[in-house]
C-alpha cells in the first residue's frame, strides 16, 4: 500500500556564507562529463577542518579485530583513549582485543626514551596473559623520540618464543590508507610467507570485513549453506591460530578492497592464492559476489545451488524493499564515509531504494574511485575528496539532502541542519551487510527520513 | 622509596606481577582534549591543534558523541616534512584558513605531544603571524598541551591560564563589586543552573568559561557553525577588576589556576572551594553568594535546600546499603564522594584517572567516618587509575553501583554493577550535556539516579536471593517436592482407577481411537523406522516461545546451516503455515506427517499450534498430526490434544529426579512464575509424569526424547526409559546431545557413539529405540535424511547449462569486482567472464603488468609495445575487452588483435551482456568456438 508522507520539512540554512578556500577547489567537483576531475591523495589542508584520522587509526582499526592479539600502543594516553574498542567487532571467543592498553608515555618516557618500559610491558602481558601475538603501535610520539621498537619486538619474540610484530604507525606519516597497508604487513608478518601446496588448499579466506554488528558471521552462513569452507576472516571475529591456517585457502575474497588490496596482492604473490574482489553491500552486490564466489570456486553443483540461494534470498526481499521504496522514492542522499568502495557501493544501494545521490565525499578515495563516482551519479552531484566540515555544511544545504550517511562525528551537524543520518561506520549496532542488512539499511533510512519530528522543527 | 620516583608517581595502584608498566582501559584522555572544552566557553573562540590530522578528528569524534554538537577542532596537519623541517607555515595557514572559514575572535592554539616533542615555538610563531598580519584583530592563545604532559584535566586549565595571561586586562571594564567564577569542566546543564542560581543573588559576576550554549545549542532555523554563548573577551578583560575569584576545583595545579594568576598579578582575592555538589559543599557556596550580595537565600532556594534534606532522609536506609566505585576527573570524584558521604553511602573506591598527588590526602580521612559507623573496612582511594585498577578495586571492595562516564561499561558489565553515567564522556546514552549534578536540585536527581539503581538491584534480586538461600538448598525444599511427586503420582493412579470403571461408551472410544493411532504410527517417519525414508513430514515453525531454559539449548530463529532442534530460518503464522504446508504437499507426495516440534514448545504457544492444526486438519483429515513438547503444560492440554486429532506427541524427558533434573534445567516458567534448581526440576517433572499418563489414557501415542548428556544423565537414561515404560509411552529415543556454541553445555563432548549405542540396546528392554533419529530442525521438510527445507522454498530455481562451446569469452577491467570500473592502463589484473546470451559466467583473473607507468615509463615507448604484445597474446581467447577507460593506443592495438573494446561503467553482468549482443548482432563468432573448429 503506497501512502503519502508529508515532505520532509524543517531543514535549517547556513548563517554565515561559506567561503571556499582555494587550496581545496580541485577536490571539488560535480558528477557526470562536466567538470574537472578531482585531485586526492593529497595531504589535508591545515586549518579546513578536514574529518579524517591518522595513520595509527588506519592500522589500528583493520588489526583490532583479532580476537586473542594482545594490541599495545607505544605512545601517550590519547592514541589510547580515543581508540579504545573504536570498532564495535563481535567475537565469538576471546575478547582481549576489546582492552586498550598503552605505555601511557608521560614526560619522562619522551626525555629518556620508552623502550625499556615498552620491553617491560609485554614482558609483563605475556606473564599474566600468555598471548599468542602481540602487535606494538608506534605513534607519533615513539617515532620521533627515536625509540627502536623494531628491535624491542625482535627481543621480546626470542626471549619469550611469541610473536610480537612492530606497526610503526606515527600519525604524522600519512592518512588513514598508509595505516591499512601497514596493517596489511603486520598480517602478512604473523602468517609468513611459506605457500601451502595448491593441490590441497581448501575453503577461503573474507578479507576487509571486521565483523561489525557480526556481519562475517552473516556472510560465512551464507557460504557455509552453499558448501563453501571458510578458512579465517581477516580480520573479522579471526584469531590467531586462524589466521596463521590462511594460506590453505584455495582462493581470498577481498571485501572492502580499500583496506585489504594490498594485503590480497601480497598474498597472491608470497602465497600463491589467487584474490577476486567483492561486497556483501545491497541486494546485486551480494548476490553478484556469492555467485562470484561460487564460479571461482569451479564447482558447478556450488554454483547452481547459489544462484537458486540468491533468488531465493532476493524473492523474499524484494516485497519488503518495495514497501520501504515507496516511502523513499524521490529522496536525495548525501555520503560522506572513508573510501571509495563503501560510497560506490552506498550510491547504488540508494538507488536501489529510489533514492538520488546528491553529495558524495570520502576520506581517502582514489583518483578512479572518483571516476567511477562520477559516472554513477547525476550531473548536479558535488564530488569531493577529503571533505571538510564546511564543505558538508555548504553542500548539504545547497543540494537539499534529506539524508546523511557518515560517521558519527558528522551525525550532530546533519541534525542540526535538518538532515536525517544514517550511521555506516564502526559504531553501528545492526548489521548493514547480506540480505539482511539490505532490509536493515532500508529500515533505518526510512526510521530517520520519515520521522515525525521534521515536521515539528 | 622506589627507584623510579617520577614514574612512581603513575603506578601507585598496580600490585606486582601485573601490568604494572601499561595502562588497562584509560579512564583519562590528553590535554588537547581538555584545552579545546574549556576554549568552547570562550564566546567566538575556535580552537587548532598544532599536530598530526588524526588528533583533532579523535577529540572532535569523542566530543561530538557526548555533546550531540557539531564539534569543530582545526588542526595544522603536520606531516613528515612538517615534523623534519618545522611546522610553522602548516600553522599559519591553518590560523589563516580558520579565520577565512569560521572568522574567530579569538584562536586557541592548542600544541601536541608532537609539536611538544619537536619542539615547536608556538609563541614566537604566533609573534611572526602577527608581523605578517598587522590589521588582524584576532587573539591568538597559545596553550602548552602536550598529551603526554597530564590528562584532560590539566589540559583545561592550561588553557584558561593562557588565556588569562594572554588578554590584555582592563580592570576599568569591570562592573562595580564583581565576582569572578571559575569552573572546571562540567556540563552545560549545571553552568546554566550555576549561572541563574548567582543572577538570583544579584550578583554580577563573570564566569569562565561558559559551556552553557555553546555545547549544549538549541535548534535554530538557521544554523551557526561559530556557536552562540561563552563568556565575552570584554568580560574576560575586566575579570582583573572583580572583587573576588572563586575558582570551583579543589585539586587544580596552582601553576595552571587562572584564579591564582588574577590575585597574583593584579590582587583579585581568589577563594578556592569545591563544586557545589550536596549539601555541604552548597551550603557553603551559597554562604560566599550570601556574603558577597549581602542578600538571603531567596525563599525557592530555601525550599529546595529543605526537599533535599527530606529526601536525603527518605532515602537514607536504601542508600545505606550502597558500596559506591566512583571514578573521573579529581573534581568531579571528590565533589561525588562527599555526596554518597552525606547520603550513607560508602565509596569503597574512588579513582581519578588523572595523576593527582593530593587526591588520596584529602579524601580517605572524609571517608574514614563513615566506614567506621557502618563497619566497612576496605576501600581505596587511588590516582591515576585505569580501569583495570578500577575493576579489581570494585570487585575486591564489593562496589554495587559505579558512578562515572560511560567508559565504565565494561566494568558495569563484567562485574554485573549498574553504572550511574553522570560525567565526560558518556558515549553509549544520550543526554550527556543535560547532566545535572549541582545545586540542591541537581544534586537530588544524581542522589536519586543512585538510590533508584540500588533499589532495582535489591527489588529485582531479593525474591531469588532469599529463596536460594533458605528454600532452594535446604531439606525443606527437597522434603516438599518429594510430597508434590508423590502426589502428582497418587492422582495419576485415582485417574486410572476411575478411567476403568468408567462407561463402556468411553473405552470403545478410546480404543478406536488408539487403533486409528497405531495404524497412523505405521506411515509416520518418526515412529517407524522402516517408512522413514519413504514418507516424509514437515515441520511447522510456529510456536517460538519456550517455557523452560535448557541448558544444553540456545534457540535462535536465523540459522540456515545449522540443524538440530530449536533451530528455525523463521518463524510463521499459522496461516502462513497452512499455505506452506499445502505447497509443499504439492510437490512432496508422500508427505504423510505434519509436526510442531517449536522453534520452542509446541504447548507454550498453545494459541498458534492449535490454530493451525486445525486449519490442516480440515483439509486433510488423513494427515499424521504430531507435536512435541517439554511436558510441562501436558496435564492441561493433553484432553485437547487428543480432541484435535493429535495422534502422537514426543515429549522430551531427561531425567526422573529432580537432582539431576536441576542439572539441566537453568529455571522453568510456569504462570508467570520462574523456578529454578530442583523446584524447576520437580514442577516439569511432576508434570510429565501426570501429562503421559493423560495422553496415554486419551489414545495417544507417546514418544519420549532424552537427551543424552555425558556426565549428567547418562547413567540415569535407563531409569527414565523404565519410567517412560511404565507410564505408557510406546518408543523411547535416546539421542546424543549437541553442543551448542552459547549454551551452559556448549563446551561439552558428546556421549561417544559406541556408548550411545550401548545404553540403547539395554533401554531396548523397557521401550523399542528409535535408532533412525536425525535431530532434525524445527522447520525441516522432507524424509528423515535429506532437509530439502532450503532449497524446496525457492520456486523457481534458474537452471541453464552453460555450452562451453558457444560462449564469448571477455576480458573485464575491474577494480570491485562487482562493476566495470577500473581504467584499462591501471589494470593489475583482468577478470574473465562468459556469456552464453542468458547467464554470466566468472571464469578467473588473469595478472598483467600495468600497461601505464607513469609519464617516465610512457617514454620508452619500446617497452610498452612489449608489454602490450604481452597483454594481447594474454586474452588470445577473449572476444572483448571492457573497462572504464583506455588510451587510443592500447585501444587500437586491441582492435587489430580483434578484440573488441567497450567502455563503460556498468555492472560487470550486464554490460558482458550487452557487449555479447553487439557482438551477434555484428556476425562475430565466438574465438573460442573458432579456435575449436580449426
Amino acid at each position: 500500500m503506497t501512502r503519502t508522507i508529508a515532505a520532509h520539512t524543517g531543514k535549517a540554512t547556513s548563517l554565515m556564507a561559506v567561503p571556499m578556500l582555494d587550496e581545496r577547489k580541485k577536490s571539488i567537483s560535480c558528477g557526470g562529463g562536466s567538470g574537472h576531475s578531482i585531485a586526492c591523495g593529497k595531504e589535508s589542508t591545515a586549518g579546513a577542518m578536514s574529518q579524517r584520522a591518522c595513520v595509527f587509526c588506519g592500522a589500528r582499526v583493520v588489526l583490532n579485530p583479532i580476537t586473542d592479539a594482545f594490541h599495545i600502543i607505544h605512545g601517550p594516553i590519547g592514541c589510547s583513549s580515543y581508540t579504545w574498542d573504536i570498532r564495535g567487532s563481535l567475537t565469538s571467543g576471546n575478547d582481549l582485543f576489546r582492552h586498550s592498553f598503552c605505555t601511557d608515555m608521560n614526560d619522562m618516557d619522551v626525555v629518556f626514551g620508552g623502550e625499556k618500559k615498552l620491553a617491560r610491558a609485554i614482558d609483563q602481558a605475556v606473564s599474566t596473559h600468555h598471548p599468542k601475538v602481540i602487535f606494538v603501535y608506534a605513534t607519533c610520539i615513539a617515532g620521533v623520540i627515536g625509540d627502536d621498537v623494531e628491535s624491542v619486538c625482535k627481543a621480546a619474540e626470542q626471549r619469550h618464543q611469541i610473536r610480537c610484530i612492530p606497526v610503526q604507525a606515527p600519525g604524522f606519516s600519512g592518512h588513514k590508507a598508509q595505516g591499512y597497508r601497514l596493517a596489511g604487513d603486520a598480517i602478512m608478518a604473523l602468517i609468513g610467507t611459506r605457500p601451502f601446496p595448491r593441490a590441497k588448499a581448501h575453503g577461503i579466506n573474507i578479507l576487509g570485513d571486521f565483523n561489525l554488528a557480526g556481519e562475517q558471521w552473516i556472510v560465512k552462513n551464507y557460504l557455509k549453506s552453499l558448501g563453501i569452507d571458510v578458512v579465517t576472516g581477516i580480520t573479522g571475529d579471526s584469531n590467531c591460530a586462524e589466521l596463521m591456517q590462511a594460506p590453505q585457502a584455495q582462493l581470498n575474497v577481498v571485501q572492502c578492497a580499500g583496506s585489504m588490496i594490498a594485503l590480497a596482492r601480497r598474498m597472491e604473490a608470497d602465497l600463491n592464492i589467487p584474490y577476486i574482489k567483492v561486497s556483501f553491500y545491497g541486494i546485486e552486490d551480494t548476490s553478484t559476489s556469492l555467485v562470484h564466489i561460487a564460479q571461482a570456486l569451479g564447482n558447478p553443483d556450488i554454483v547452481d545451488r547459489t544462484k537458486r540461494f540468491c533468488q531465493f534470498q532476493i524473492n523474499q526481499l524484494k516485497p519488503i524493499v518495495k514497501r520501504y521504496k515507496s516511502q523513499l522514492s524521490g529522496k536525495k542522499a548525501a555520503i560522506f564515509v572513508g573510501g571509495g568502495f563503501k560510497a560506490i557501493s552506498l550510491i547504488k544501494q540508494f538507488r536501489e531504494l529510489g533514492i538520488q545521490t546528491v553529495m558524495v565525499g570520502t576520506q581517502t578515495g582514489s583518483a578512479e574511485d572518483y571516476d567511477v563516482i562520477r559516472s554513477l551519479v547525476h550531473d548536479d552531484c558535488v564530488v569531493l575528496d577529503d571533505a571538510t566540515a564546511t564543505e558538508l555544511e555548504k553542500f548539504m544545504t545547497e543540494r537539499g539532502a534529506d539524508i546523511l550517511v557518515g560517521g558519527v562525528k558528522e551525525r550532530p551537524l546533519a541534525y542540526k541542519l535538518g538532515v536525517a543520518f544514517c550511521d555506516h561506520n564502526h559504531e553501528r549496532k545492526h548489521p548493514l551487510a547480506g540480505y539482511v542488512g539490505v532490509r536493515n539499511f532500508a529500515e533505518e533510512i526510512n526510521a530517520s527520513i520519515n520521522s515525525p519530528v521534521w515536521a515539528y522543527v | 622509596m622506589t627507584k623510579r620516583s617520577k614514574g612512581a608517581k603513575t603506578r601507585n595502584v598496580k600490585p606486582e606481577g601485573t601490568l604494572e608498566d601499561l595502562n588497562v582501559n584509560p579512564c583519562k584522555m590528553c590535554m588537547p582534549l581538555g584545552s579545546v572544552t574549556a576554549a568552547y566557553g570562550v564566546e567566538g573562540c575556535m580552537s587548532i591543534l598544532h599536530g598530526s590530522q588524526g588528533c583533532a578528528t579523535y577529540i572532535r569524534r569523542h566530543m561530538a558523541t557526548h555533546y550531540n554538537e557539531p564539534i569543530d577542532v582545526a588542526s595544522s596537519a603536520l606531516t613528515e616534512q612538517g615534523t623534519v623541517y618545522g611546522g610553522e607555515a602548516n600553522l599559519h595557514k591553518g590560523i589563516d584558513n580558520l579565520i577565512k572559514l569560521y572568522n574567530p575572535h579569538v584562536i586557541n592554539i592548542s600544541t601536541t605531544c608532537l609539536a611538544e616533542t619537536i619542539g615547536e615555538d608556538v609563541p614566537s610563531m604566533i609573534f611572526r603571524w602577527y608581523e605578517s598580519h598587522p590589521k588582524s584583530n584576532t587573539l591568538l592563545v597559545s596553550t602548552p598541551s602536550p598529551g603526554y604532559g597530564g590528562s584532560q584535566y590539566e589540559g583545561y586549565f592550561s588553557f584558561l591560564r593562557s588565556l588569562v595571561t594572554t588578554v590584555p586586562m582592563d580592570p576599568s571594564l569591570a562592573a562595580a563589586h564583581q565576582l569572578n567564577v571559575i569552573c572546571g569542566p562540567i556540563s552545560p546543564a549545571d553552568t546554566r543552573f550555576l549561572k541563574q542560581m548567582i543572577k538570583s543573588f544579584g550578583i554580577h559576576a563573570v564566569m569562565l568559561p561558559d559551556v552553557s550554549s555553546s555545547l549544549d545549542q538549541g535548534r535554530l532555523s538557521v544554523y551557526n557553525r561559530t556557536p552562540e554563548g561563552g563568556t565575552k573577551l570584554t568580560a574576560i578583560r575586566s575579570m582583573a577588576g572583580s572583587d573576588l575569584t572563586i575558582e570551583l576545583g579543589e585539586f587544580v595545579p596552582k601553576a595552571m589556576s587562572p584564579g591564582q594568576y588574577l590575585q597574583d598579578r593584579y590582587g583579585v582575592r581568589c577563594q578556592r572551594m569545591n563544586a557545589p555538589i550536596a549539601l555541604r559543599d552548597i551550603d557553603a557556596f551559597i554562604k560566599i553568594l550570601e556574603e558577597f550580595s549581602g542578600r538571603k537565600i531567596s525563599a525557592s532556594v530555601a525550599q529546595e535546600r529543605a526537599r533535599y534534606l527530606d529526601a536525603m532522609i527518605d532515602s537514607h536506609k536504601y542508600n545505606s546499603e550502597g558500596r559506591a566505585c566512583i571514578f573521573g576527573d579529581p573534581d568531579f570524584c571528590y565533589g561525588i564522594t562527599r555526596l554518597c558521604l552525606e547520603n550513607g553511602i560508602v565509596p569503597v573506591v574512588v579513582a581519578a584517572g588523572s595523576a593527582c598527588p593530593e587526591f588520596k590526602k584529602h579524601i580517605q580521612p572524609q571517608i574514614d567516618d563513615l566506614a567506621q559507623r557502618f563497619l566497612v573496612d576496605n576501600f581505596d582511594v587511588v590516582q591515576a587509575a585505569d580501569f583495570g585498577d578500577i575493576e579489581r578495586l570494585a570487585k575486591k571492595n564489593g562496589a554495587n553501583v559505579l558512578i562515572g562516564s560511560s567508559d565504565g561499561r565494561r566494568v558495569e558489565a563484567t562485574c554485573a554493577i549498574p553504572l550511574i553515567r553522570c560525567t565526560f564522556p558518556i558515549h553509549d546514552q544520550i543526554g550527556g550535556q543535560r547532566v545535572r549534578t549541582m545545586g540542591y536540585s541537581g544534586s537530588l536527581m544524581l542522589l536519586d539516579r543512585i538510590t533508584n539503581a540500588l533499589l532495582l538491584r535489591k527489588t529485582s534480586g531479593f525474591r531469588a536471593a532469599i529463596r536460594n538461600e533458605f528454600y532452594d538448598n535446604t531439606l525443606l525444599s527437597q522434603a516438599h517436592l518429594h510430597r508434590q511427586t508423590q502426589s502428582e503420582q497418587l492422582v495419576a493412579e485415582a485417574q486410572a482407577c476411575l478411567d476403568d470403571a468408567a462407561s463402556d461408551y468411553t473405552a470403545t472410544r478410546e480404543q478406536q481411537k488408539h487403533s486409528e493411532a497405531v495404524q497412523k504410527t505405521k506411515s509416520h517417519p518418526c515412529f517407524t523406522a522402516g517408512c522413514s525414508s519413504k514418507n516424509a513430514r514437515i515441520h511447522l515453525p510456529v510456536a517460538p516461545k519456550c517455557n523452560i531454559s535448557c541448558n544444553y539449548c540456545v534457540r535462535r530463529f536465523d540459522c540456515p546451516n545449522e540443524s538440530r532442534p530449536g533451530v528455525t530460518s523463521q518463524v510463521l503464522t499459522p496461516k502462513q503455515a497452512f499455505e506452506y504446508w499445502k505447497d509443499a504437499r504439492k510437490r512432496i507426495p508422500n508427505l504423510t506427517t505434519v509436526g510442531i516440534a517449536g522453534p520452542g514448545d509446541a504447548l507454550a504457544n498453545w494459541d498458534k499450534t492449535i490454530e493451525t492444526i486445525n486449519l490442516i486438519h480440515k483439509t486433510d483429515p488423513q494427515s499424521v498430526f504430531c507435536l512435541s513438547t517439554n511436558g510441562l503444560l501436558l496435564p492441561r492440554y493433553a484432553d485437547k490434544i487428543a480432541a484435535a486429532g493429535v495422534t502422537h506427541v514426543t515429549v522430551t524427558m531427561n531425567a526422573i529426579d529432580p537432582i539431576i533434573g536441576a542439572q539441566i534445567y537453568e529455571h522453568v516458567n510456569l504462570d508467570g512464575n520462574t523456578y529454578i534448581g530442583q523446584a524447576a526440576a520437580g514442577i516439569l517433572l511432576s508434570n510429565q509424569i501426570a501429562g503421559i499418563c493423560m495422553l496415554v489414557q486419551a489414545g495417544v501415542i507417546v514418544k519420549v526424547n532424552t537427551v543424552l548428556i555425558e556426565g549428567v544423565n547418562d547413567s540415569h537414561v535407563e531409569e527414565v526409559t523404565k519410567k517412560a515404560a511404565e507410564l505408557g509411552a510406546s518408543v523411547s529415543n535416546i539421542m546424543q546431545m549437541i553442543p551448542v556454541k552459547g549454551s551452559v553445555f556448549g563446551g561439552k563432548a558428546q556421549v561417544p557413539q559406541k556408548k550411545l549405542a550401548c545404553i540403547r540396546k539395554t533401554c531396548r528392554a523397557y521401550l523399542p529405540q528409535m535408532g533412525h533419529c536425525q535431530q532434525c530442525r524445527a522447520d525441516a521438510v522432507g524424509t528423515l535424511y535429506e532437509d530439502l527445507s532450503h532449497l524446496f522454498l525457492d520456486k523457481k530455481a534458474p537452471h541453464t547449462q552453460t555450452s562451453h562451446h558457444q560462449a564469448y569469452r571477455m576480458a573485464v577491467a575491474s577494480k570491485s569486482g562487482l562493476m566495470v570500473d577500473e581504467h584499462f592502463g591501471h589494470a593489475q589484473q583482468l577478470a574473465i567472464f562468459e556469456s552464453n546470451g542468458t547467464s554470466v559466467r566468472f571464469v578467473e583473473n588473469r595478472n598483467l603488468d600495468t600497461y601505464c607507468k607513469g609519464s617516465d615509463a610512457c617514454l620508452k615507448e619500446q617497452s610498452k609495445d612489449v608489454r602490450m604484445q604481452r597483454v594481447v597474446s594474454l586474452l588470445a581467447d577473449c572476444d572483448a575487452l571492457l573497462c572504464l577507460r583506455a588510451g587510443t593506443e592500447p585501444m587500437r592495438m586491441l582492435a587489430d588483435a580483434g578484440i573488441e573494446v567497450r567502455l563503460t561503467c556498468d555492472r560487470i553482468e550486464t554490460a558482458v551482456l550487452d557487449a555479447e549482443q553487439s557482438l551477434v548482432s555484428k556476425g562475430i563468432i565466438p574465438v573460442l568456438s573458432r579456435m575449436q573448429s580449426i
